[in-house]
């Protein structure tokens, strides 16, 4: 009696997560266009998590066997996150690594800049569309993004990094010569296809490329997050600020 | 030191069950800090929870068979996903009763990376870092 009372409570906890896990549905219905007839991105999205870019998951498509250069693969073999973190010490997440996050994002477009407001580290990234070239300035940790229409989707070119930051969590390699690009196209209300092509020269013989689906969510609002608040794993010495 | 091997029951599948389907944080990489193959158990009593960014805190105190009590803390996960999921700074409180299975931290000291958390009842489980970032490398 008492197991069948365990498995029957056991099914009703599993059918009770499962409902809260899929009792989301985001809306239904066409893409939406703004006044000037443009594909409107904006809204808070939610994004599957990728912390290691060659793997596949719910949303996400990775690339399993990455190109690596001579130099890539040594940057990726001798790579050891206990040696020096650098989100792990609140340094900039950088622009994949940002993308790649759990943490929601919310876009706001005019007819001149897209902004994309990064939950994670509550960093942001502001891309102009109205047809300038890449600026030359110092290199930075999210690099230099312009972006342009191709027909209905966003095309979103960004370079000029510093070579400081890694693609995602696992710590794959890039260098400063990264180039990104990020093609959103809504799919319908509720959806955003992304695709994203890392190429790297440097670090990687041939571009690659990841596809995801973004999910809207207008139930939920941006949230602050302050990385330095209790950063006690960096201030108790178990993780360490990398030398670059 | 009640350090208790896992047994695997109801509450730990709903525990697996949510570990499977939450999030996880993105702060920091898993070996920075941890060991994947260093697992823990702990079956004692919550004296803190920290609920801020990057990652929260739970503070548990461990009594052993003589009485002595050692102080141990676990990371957990990010604040903001898991209060997307439902669980808040109010979901522990001091004085409750728990087991927090986990990771070791490779320095040696009482700091672990939550896997899961569960009450005496069976209750209260939330996500912690680690479960889905045991990285290969």
């Amino acid at each position: 009696m008492k197991i069948l009372a365990g498995v029957a409570l056991l099914l009703a906890m599993s059918i009770a997560a499962a409902q809260a896990q899929k009792a989301f549905q985001p809306p239904a219905g066409p893409t939406p266009k703004t006044a000037d007839g443009k594909v409107d991105f904006s809204g808070v999205w939610s994004r599957p998590y990728v912390p290691d870019m060659t793997k596949d998951g719910k949303d996400q498509k990775g690339f399993a066997e990455l190109p690596f250069t001579p130099w890539g693969e040594s940057e990726w073999k001798h790579y050891d996150a206990s040696e020096g973190d650098y989100t792990g010490a609140c340094l900039p997440f950088g622009l994949t690594r940002s993308v790649n996050a759990p943490e929601p994002i919310q876009i706001m477009q005019s007819a001149t800049y897209f902004t994309f407001l990064f939950e994670v580290n509550n960093f942001f990234v502001v891309v102009p569309i109205d047809g300038r070239p890449h600026r030359k300035g110092s290199p930075g940790w999210y690099g230099d993004s312009i972006g342009r229409w191709d027909g209905d989707t966003l095309v979103i070119d960004s370079i000029n990094f510093n070579g400081k930051t890694k693609l995602d969590t696992i710590g794959h390699p890039m260098s400063d010569q990264l180039h990104v690009v990020q093609r959103y196209t809504r799919t319908d209300l509720g959806h955003i296809a992304f695709e994203l092509t890392v190429d790297d020269p440097k670090t990687y013989t041939k571009p690659w490329k990841n596809t995801r689906t973004f999910t809207l969510r207008p139930d939920w609002e941006m949230m602050e997050y302050s990385c330095e608040e209790n950063n006690k794993s960096l201030w108790e010495g178990r993780i360490k600020v990398p030398k670059f | 030191m009640n350090l208790t091997r896992h047994v695997p029951g109801v509450g730990a599948a709903f525990a697996a069950l949510l570990a499977i389907t939450l999030p996880a944080a993105a702060h920091h990489s898993f070996a920075a800090e941890f060991d994947p193959n260093k697992s823990v158990s702990l079956k004692g009593e919550v004296t803190k929870l920290e609920w801020f960014n990057p990652h929260i805190w739970l503070y548990v105190d461990v009594k052993d068979e003589q009485g002595a009590v050692t102080r141990w803390q676990c990371e957990g996960g990010a604040p903001n996903s898991l209060t997307r999921n439902g669980w808040s700074k109010d979901s522990l409180k001091a004085g409750d009763a728990v087991v927090v299975e986990g990771y070791l931290a490779k320095d040696a000291s009482n700091t672990c990376s939550i896997r899961s958390v569960k009450t005496a009842d069976g209750r209260g489980v939330f996500l912690g870092a680690g479960a889905q970032e045991s990285p290969e490398k």
